[in-house]
């Protein structure tokens, strides 16, 4: 029997598929219009991966 | 001299606007249309024909399942040990159907000694809240409070 898929991703990579995946969702939920929702999902996209590289970099001193 | 009087409450009694039957069968659909959104994620929307946002709903909600359990998150059983396990089986379940789907695809059961496995939990419990989120949107929607 064979098993389902099966991924093997970075904090990274996880972190980029989190943002991208729950922004289109947000995007398409909260706005109208192809125009509006493109720029929140890519405006939305960036500031999860900028916050989430920010915090990453703020925890760096504490991380060994 | 007269003054007119000047009632502080109408004189003919209301009934909350709650209440009146009329108000009854919109309410139930969209609680209908809330449930069948949380059971199918994006069907809440298809059925008020909100095309875009029923796909949408349906693939981030299905991709989010399916990464999250082919990296072997923690998919929470109802006999959840403690409040967090308790927690996450709530945020789990708010995937409807698509939370047997990940159980379906986790044979091997979950593996969180490793981050990936901590990565696809929350990867999990994210496609459930995002999927409660679409459909209190779904019934929001349907009373005509949000478009």
């Amino acid at each position: 029997m064979s098993s389902g898929p099966e991924f093997d991703l970075s904090h990274l990579q996880a972190m980029v598929l989190f943002a991208l995946v729950v922004s289109i969702a947000f995007g398409f939920l909260s706005r109208r219009g192809a125009y509006k929702r493109a720029r929140y999902i890519l405006w939305s996209f960036f500031l999860f991966v900028m916050i989430g590289i920010g915090i990453g970099w703020l925890m760096y001193p504490f991380s060994r | 001299m007269t003054t007119p009087s000047i009632s502080p409450r109408p004189t003919t009694p209301s009934a909350p606007s709650g209440s009146h039957p009329a108000n009854a069968k919109p309410e139930i659909l969209a609680l209908s249309v809330a449930v069948a959104g949380w059971l199918l994620p994006g069907l809440g929307h298809a059925l008020l024909k909100m095309w875009g946002r029923a796909a949408a709903c349906f693939f981030t909600v299905a991709t989010l399942v399916i990464v999250g359990a082919g990296m072997r998150g923690n998919v929470f059983p109802r006999s959840g040990e403690d409040a967090f396990a308790k927690l996450g089986y709530i945020a789990d379940m708010g995937a409807g159907t698509f939370y047997y789907l990940a159980r379906s695809l986790e044979r091997d059961g979950p593996d969180v000694s490793h981050a990936n496995g901590d990565y696809g939990t929350r990867l999990l419990a994210t496609a459930g809240v995002l999927n409660l989120l679409a459909a209190l949107h779904a019934y929001e929607a349907m009373r005509g409070r949000k478009a």
